[in-house]
């Protein structure tokens, strides 16, 4: 092999990689909230970042093959992001208390509430429209 | 042993403490599946202890460890794959996820309201417990807008992502649904990224479409949940 295949062969596996690929998807990130910063919208720049890889997924100017690995590596350790977060309660030792249980239970029974009415809504309206279409064959 | 004259080895030892606890959570859960092993309940409840004991406040734990919070930006960048990836289900069934975040948006903030009218919260408490069902950014404009406490909804998002990722894995096994939108969009709409997040874990398709209704979410109401809270007269009683 000449040195030159042996460089696009490492090229190509550096860009098959999951930290390579990480690192694009941060730098679409890193462009949303520039744009953002720049023009005052009132979106967060990560959903601006978001807009802009799917449209250039959709126009066939990215290939899905160049961020795939990496976005399932952060849809995958997403969850660990969230923690840091919560510790957040720490500031708030008044939410020990009672006044914690009845927040807690606006947040439970609401999410709950929230939840069956959303995912209620969408099957009616998708079984209707399975009659629909069914009547049409 | 952990002085603040010491930011870096506290920047450290605080992420590689949260880390190490997440994969520990992580390792529990794979072998025995249930809410109390979910390495979103287990992991902030041991940092919790941790930090207790070693009097390390919230600012002193975040400043070490606020880089872990800001990946949560580029991993909603990457839900742009699983949305692109089944944009042919998508596609034909728009009307249906529109209905689940118009009809969600509606209950979240109505049912928000009249749940913490019913507990005797305060006004400020109210306010910053409505816009929970979005990702935090969203979450946070909205709050200041209406005229709650940013601070305190970012507290209330992120407990309402952690409990409804855990409520809605529940409620999917109990409730009769069919359609994988139903699945996707309860996570989705209900518990935001933590759900997403879920619904990812569940199954590619619930996924794509939890993400997809996760961002229509965010932006429908930051449009519209102070149109809402104008109009119900809900601001100044």
């Amino acid at each position: 092999m000449t040195i030159y295949q042996h460089m696009s062969l490492w090229l190509r596996r550096f860009r098959q990689s999951s930290p390579f690929q990480a690192l694009v998807i941060l730098l679409f990130w890193a462009l949303g909230e520039a744009i953002v910063r720049v023009t005052g919208l009132a979106i967060p720049g990560s959903i601006v970042g978001l807009l802009i890889m799917l449209a250039l997924l959709v126009g066939k100017r990215l290939r899905v093959r160049t961020v795939r690995r990496g976005a399932e590596w952060y849809l995958a350790e997403m969850l660990l992001f969230f923690v840091p977060a919560v510790l957040a309660v720490l500031d708030h030792p008044e939410f020990l208390g009672l006044l914690g249980l009845k927040i807690l239970a606006v947040i439970v029974l609401g999410t709950l509430t929230v939840m069956t009415v959303t995912a209620g809504a969408i099957d009616i309206c998708y079984r209707l429209g399975k009659e629909d279409v069914d009547v049409a064959k | 042993m952990l002085q603040s004259n010491m930011p870096l080895f506290q920047a450290a030892f605080w992420s590689v403490l949260t880390i190490g606890l997440y994969a520990l959570g992580k390792a529990l859960y794979r072998r025995k599946s249930c809410m109390l092993s979910s390495p979103l309940f287990i992991t902030p409840v041991l940092l919790i202890v941790a930090a207790l004991l070693f009097h390390v406040s919230y600012a002193q734990y975040i400043r070490g460890t606020h880089w872990l919070v800001a990946l949560l930006g580029p991993a909603t960048v990457a839900f742009a794959v699983p949305i692109y990836e089944q944009r042919a289900l998508i596609c034909r069934h728009w009307g249906l996820l529109v209905v689940g975040v118009v009809a969600g948006s509606a209950t979240a903030v109505v049912s928000s309201w009249e749940l913490s009218n019913l507990l005797g919260l305060n006004d400020s408490l109210r306010l910053s417990l409505l816009p929970r069902s979005m990702s935090t950014p969203f979450a946070m404009a909205v709050s200041g807008d209406i005229g709650g406490a940013p601070g305190l909804t970012a507290v209330f998002v992120v407990l309402t992502g952690v409990l409804g990722a855990a409520l809605g894995e529940g409620l999917i096994n109990y409730l009769p649904l069919r359609s994988v939108f139903s699945r996707g969009a309860l996570l989705g709409m209900g518990a935001h990224g933590a759900g997403t997040a879920k619904a990812h874990q569940i199954d590619q398709e619930v996924g794509a479409i939890a993400g997809l209704v996760m961002v229509l979410v965010g932006l429908f109401n930051v449009l519209a949940t102070p149109v809402l809270v104008y109009c119900l007269g809900m601001t100044g009683k």
